[in-house]
């Protein structure tokens, strides 16, 4: 069969964090013996095609090992063949579908294929399709496009006529549409068809997914389907003897891959190969990939055991059905329930608090205690603390040591607040001051608050391990290790990459440390290239950090601990919630959005807005920075306000007098339909969450964001720009499956801003159920500090 | 490899004391430890030992034995200057080329030998089982300027099933019976000949009746010819499976004692093989499985204890394997008791079957057919 060419989009890199440190999505082991991308190539084979090309991102080192010359696929063709075709732009993040550009790169090979219609799909669904059926359906329905689906889900998978590809590739940089997606979606005229598959088909996007999936082909009729011997999935040719079973063995409901050793329990899990199950050991609901060995006594429960990991003896590893438990390549997992961690960090709520940082601080440590790990945190003694706690905590004792030539003494005090010990570090020199932040002097205050942790260490230790946030703990890495014969490991989370903390040689000499080759000392640069490992507030800024446009003058020294960076997305406190929130007029929850609306009419009563359940409240809250997105809504706001009456807009933040006067200029021009409050009141924004309509938040740079959860907690769908934390929490809606949270536009464009919120006004105005239905889907989203909890935990044991 | 040797692997043995496991393909081809085939232990002996040019000798029921082959990519033979040449009997200008035991069909393929010009023929036999990196073989060969060198070992068993050797304090043999009642020596020939070309040359080009074998005819011809042959000890695991006990019991060995044939060790002799396209096996229910291998594609719903299964082998709810070896494709279907057997390719066990032996048995199809007539009788 002659008449197809297939393309396979690799360039998804989904959510799998640790699971993709060392491979692409494609590459992933599935199922004991084979690799995602083995169902794609085996269904292209089953078709008879013999030419196909794969658009990988990034490293695709082991997805290129595995697949060879293609031989196993009869690739391995004279004329035609396989062909991987790489990204040529390194400098940007791609996006995570493939774009026209991305062809256009390639042209030469879509001018060389000689065959008619093009099959376009991802590398990481698992499905057996016969596409010879597909392009019948294609060629008889006599559509431009066809695309392929499962029940409501999109599969990205599509069969065009190679013409017509071609000349959307050529005009690339004119066309209003990026990628096959965006054109099924937005042009009028495209005739469509639509192909549907039938049988068991599955996304595999992130570690949930993966994991039932994985377990899904224990289910005897869909495992039947999916491993047909009519079309067999084919994968690399392997070495491994049958799998053996001795007699302590107990095997129920599981499949087990060649050369395993079985001499545990095994109840619905999928074993790879040449995985030693000791006797004792039990392993239920998990996915164990090849060469791990699960020692006497270990309990899995819900876990997916990457390549090469070791669970030692009786260590328990507890996922859940919807939060699997994930380890990393190659680790060595111990017993962890003692574990001992030691937060640093400048500010911990409920002591002190000047942003987000106190509540990561005080929300994760908690989290983490829940889980049984012995918590600790360690922050220096401000004077508003000394106010209000000087009597609840105790001193635990003093210590003088050297610093910039003089001896200084601090004296350690301790509060045990719902199980975790908070360690206070009083030296009135450098910390007994009003504020916690902006003197002049800040660069050597926090130096020596390095110095004093490792000092007092042994007064309050030993730990485990030490969680360092953001760069005023930078230091502390290097101090460790160079001033201790055994330095405890250290995981360094990066809050936000503009804050680095840019020192001079004063410092460097009080602590005795070497500048850096640009004659400045850099604390978060020093934290970067010393700690154990690295972690910062979502997924997707964790990768954007690899880019020049992101990780600034950082991008290099995270380059190279790109095997020990990872992102894990902030959970949300449970106070955020419409139906506990007691500031706002009529609580509420997804059962009874109606009562969403009185807190519009309350909020547009409270702004002085004109009143009307049909106008369209777009809400803000936020710093006034040119970060969160401003140019682009100064740009089209005017515009939108004049040409639509019934939108609203409102404000509430502090930030940068230049934005904020231009927002004026927009309220002095559209009064009745504009109101700002400057006035940033941190603590009473709940009306604006609560009665809007839309929230508004396209940042150009977002790690992590913690406006648009609770923004989709309180039901106002968001807006967002897809970069950071955003794209990580918000699910683009789909006008025709019906699926997702919010919306969002990739490019930072103010183009493709306006585009967008229109669609979102149009959905507002004109399908009122679908909007519905997307104000209970944002309501449902989760962002458990639990599950924070459970990822930080996860990245613990890869430390210790 | 500097050490230009070639070899040459004798596959056509009909081996028919294994009948009737041997009835529809050479002794080569047999399946071993569910996923393996008896010629996968030289073909990866070769390829572990850099020996990648290499004729294959064929007569008996080729096919099943080329189609698993092919070109060797499995055992990474597929090279270009060299690989494997499946050497098949053929007609020349003067007449048929049938081959009539081990030396002539060596005799035969002479042409294919020199065409490679090799220093040296490793002569080899496709149905034993045994991991052996030949380097050490070929090097004490050299080291020792013999003409010949046979590969020796003590059996485990007997020593009048094979070929005995005496040598002298030199390792140099004096003595040679095939089979002998009452051996004079006490070291077994694994029927592995280290020639150095040349002198396998000279010794072929004689008259040589048709119907010779290496060790009954050819080894005391040399010997009493004085050529230098020397024996070399291999100490590792070695069985000539000949009869369906001694596959039998080398296969439980796989069980019993995994240390000797070390399958899971990938760095040092792996055993390579065709890979299945099935996925791994399933076991469905919460019923005993032990003391057992069990390959891919297995679907498993009932008890299997002391057997090995190979791929695709169905045992269906409320069956019973003990002590078994079944083929790949079988299927047992409901309610059937099977202890003692060898279950061959794709037979089907009906429902309700109880099949029981002392020592172990072969079973197939036609044989189950054959069974069931009898029974009704």
């Amino acid at each position: 069969m002659n008449k197809l060419f297939a393309m396979i989009d690799a360039s998804n890199r989904g959510n799998f964090e640790k699971l993709t440190l060392h491979r692409m999505p494609g590459a992933l082991p599935y199922a004991g013996r084979y690799r995602l991308i083995d169902f794609a190539l085996s269904n292209i084979k089953n078709a008879g095609i013999t030419n196909v090309a794969i658009f990988p991102f990034g490293n695709y080192r082991s997805l290129q090992d595995h697949i060879g010359s293609g031989k196993r696929w009869n690739l391995d063709r004279r004329k035609d063949g396989l062909f991987i075709l790489p990204p040529k732009n390194m400098m940007m993040p791609s996006e995570d579908m493939l774009t026209f550009q991305r062809m256009h790169e390639h042209i030469e090979y879509f001018k060389r294929s000689t065959q008619a219609h093009c099959l376009i799909m991802p590398a990481d669904l698992v499905w057996n399709i016969n596409f010879n059926d597909v392009l019948k359906a294609h060629i008889e329905s006599g559509a431009d496009i066809t695309e392929v689906m499962h029940e409501n889900t999109r599969l990205q998978t599509f069969i065009i006529d190679k013409e017509q590809l071609l000349d959307y590739i050529t005009n690339y940089d004119i066309i209003p549409y990026k990628t096959i997606h965006e054109l099924i979606l937005k042009k009028k005229q495209i005739n469509r068809n639509i192909y549907n598959h039938r049988l068991y088909t599955k996304r595999i996007k992130d570690p949930y997914t993966y994991h039932l999936s994985n377990l899904d082909m224990l289910k005897f009729e869909i495992g039947n389907t999916i491993f047909s011997r009519k079309r067999p999935i084919l994968t690399k040719e392997k070495t491994a003897p049958p799998a053996r079973y001795t007699k302590t063995s107990q095997v129920s409901n599981s499949m087990i891959s060649s050369g395993s050793l079985i001499q545990g329990k095994v109840d619905s899990s999928i074993i790879g190969r040449d995985v030693i199950i000791k006797e004792g050991a039990e392993v239920n609901r998990s996915i164990i990939m090849s060469n791990s060995v699960i020692e006497q006594g270990a309990i899995l429960n819900n876990a997916i055991i990457d390549k090469g990991v070791v669970v030692k003896r009786d260590t328990v590893l507890e996922g859940s059905a919807t939060q699997p438990f994930v380890t990393q390549k190659e680790q060595i997992l111990t017993d962890q329930s003692a574990l001992k961690v030691l937060f640093v960090g400048t500010e911990a709520y409920p002591y002190v608090k000047t942003g987000g940082l106190a509540d990561v601080i005080g929300g994760l440590s908690r989290a983490l205690s829940k889980k049984g790990l012995e918590v600790s945190v360690i922050i220096p003694l401000y004077e508003q603390v000394k106010k209000t706690y000087h009597e609840t905590y105790e001193n635990i004792g003093s210590k003088t040591f050297e610093f910039g030539g003089e001896e200084r003494k601090v004296t350690v005090y301790k509060h045990i607040r719902k199980k975790i010990r908070f360690y206070f570090i009083e030296n009135f020199k450098y910390f007994e001051r009003e504020n916690v932040y902006g003197y002049d002097d800040d660069c050597m205050r926090f130096a020596f608050f390095n110095l004093a942790v490792k000092e007092v260490l042994d007064m309050i230790g030993p730990f485990d391990l030490l969680h360092l946030h953001d760069w005023h703990t930078g230091l502390l890495p290097k101090i460790l290790k160079t001033r201790m014969a055994k330095p405890p490991k250290t995981l360094l989370t990066i809050h936000n990459i503009d804050y680095q903390g840019h020192c001079d040689y004063t410092v460097a000499e009080a602590l005795n440390i070497p500048l850096g080759e640009d004659g400045e000392l850099n604390f978060l640069e020093e934290g970067i290239n010393e700690a154990t490992k690295l972690s910062t507030v979502s997924p997707t800024y964790r990768n954007e950090l690899r880019y020049e446009y992101y990780g600034k003058n950082l991008t290099n020294a995270l380059m190279k601990r790109e095997r020990d960076f990872h992102g894990v997305l902030n959970g949300m406190p449970k106070e955020f919630s419409p139906q506990n929130d007691k500031v706002i007029l009529s609580q509420y929850d997804f059962t009874q959005i109606f009562t969403k609306t009185e807190n519009k009419l309350f909020l547009q009563e409270k702004m002085h807005l004109s009143l009307g359940l049909q106008k369209f409240i777009i809400g803000m809250v936020t710093r006034i920075t040119e970060q969160k997105g401003f140019s682009l809504i100064l740009e089209i706001m005017d515009e939108i306000l004049t040409d639509n009456k019934d939108i609203q807009f409102v404000l509430l933040g502090t930030g940068e007098e230049k934005i904020i006067s231009s927002l004026e200029k927009l309220a002095r021009n559209h009064p009745g339909q504009v109101k700002l409050n400057f006035g940033y009141d941190a603590t009473q924004p709940n009306y604006i969450y609560a009665g809007s309509d839309l929230f508004l938040m396209p940042s150009r740079v977002e790690p992590c964001g913690l406006g648009q959860m609770i923004a989709l907690k309180y039901g106002t769908i968001p807006l967002v720009r897809k970069t950071g934390g955003l794209a990580d929490s918000v699910t683009d809606y789909d006008p025709f499956t019906k699926e997702g949270n919010g919306f969002s536009f990739y490019h930072y464009d103010a183009m493709h801003l306006k585009e967008r919120l229109l669609e979102a006004y149009d959905i507002f105005k004109n399908q009122k159920e679908d909007w519905k239905n997307i104000m209970i889907q944002a309501m449902k989203s989760d962002f458990s500090l639990d599950t924070q909890a459970q990822k930080m935990l996860e990245i613990y044991l890869t430390i210790i | 490899m500097e050490n230009n040797v070639l070899a040459m692997v004798l596959v056509g043995g009909r081996g028919t004391r294994l009948n009737p496991i041997t009835k529809r393909m050479a002794k080569p081809a047999v399946s071993f430890g569910g996923k393996y085939r008896l010629i996968d232990f030289v073909l990866s002996n070769l390829t572990n030992s850099f020996i990648r040019t290499v004729g294959i000798i064929t007569q008996y029921e080729p096919h099943s034995l080329m189609h698993y082959i092919e070109h060797g990519a499995s055992w990474d033979l597929d090279v270009t200057d060299g690989g494997i040449q499946f050497l098949t009997p053929y007609t020349s200008f003067e007449g048929e080329r049938w081959q009539k035991g081990t030396a002539h069909a060596i005799r035969q393929h002479m042409h294919f030998v020199n065409q490679h010009n090799p220093d040296y023929v490793l002569i080899l036999s496709g149905d034993h089982v045994y991991k052996m990196d030949y380097t050490p073989l070929i090097e004490a060969h050299k080291a020792s300027n013999a003409e010949i060198t046979i590969a020796t070992f003590n059996p485990h068993d007997s020593l009048s099933r094979y070929g005995v050797l005496s040598i002298d304090a030199n390792n140099r043999i004096t003595d040679f019976e095939e089979k002998p009642d009452n051996p004079r020596g006490n070291l077994a020939s694994m029927g592995i000949y280290v020639f150095n070309r040349k002198v396998l040359e000279t010794i072929l080009a004689q008259e040589i009746p048709e119907g010779l074998d290496f060790g009954k005819d050819i080894i005391p011809m040399a010997l009493k010819q004085n050529h230098l042959i020397k024996a070399y000890l291999f100490e590792g695991y070695f069985r000539d499976v000949g009869t369906v006990e001694s596959l039998f019991e080398a296969n439980m060995d796989l069980i019993n004692h995994p240390e000797y044939l070390k399958l899971n060790d990938y760095k040092y002799l792996p055993l390579y093989t065709r890979s299945s396209d099935y996925p791994p096996h399933h076991v469905m229910l919460d019923e005993p499985i032990i003391d057992s291998l069990i390959s891919d594609g297995c679907l498993i719903q009932g008890r299997v204890e002391h057997s090995i299964l190979s791929n695709n082998v169905a045992i269906r709810e409320d069956s019973s394997i003990k002590n078994c070896l079944l083929y790949s494709g079988v299927i047992v279907n409901e309610n059937c008791t099977l202890e003692n057997v060898i279950v061959l390719e794709d037979t089907v066990i009906p429902p309700n079957t109880q099949i029981a032996f002392d020592e172990v048995t072969v079973i197939d199809n036609d044989i189950l057919w054959a069974l069931g007539d009898e029974n009704n009788e």
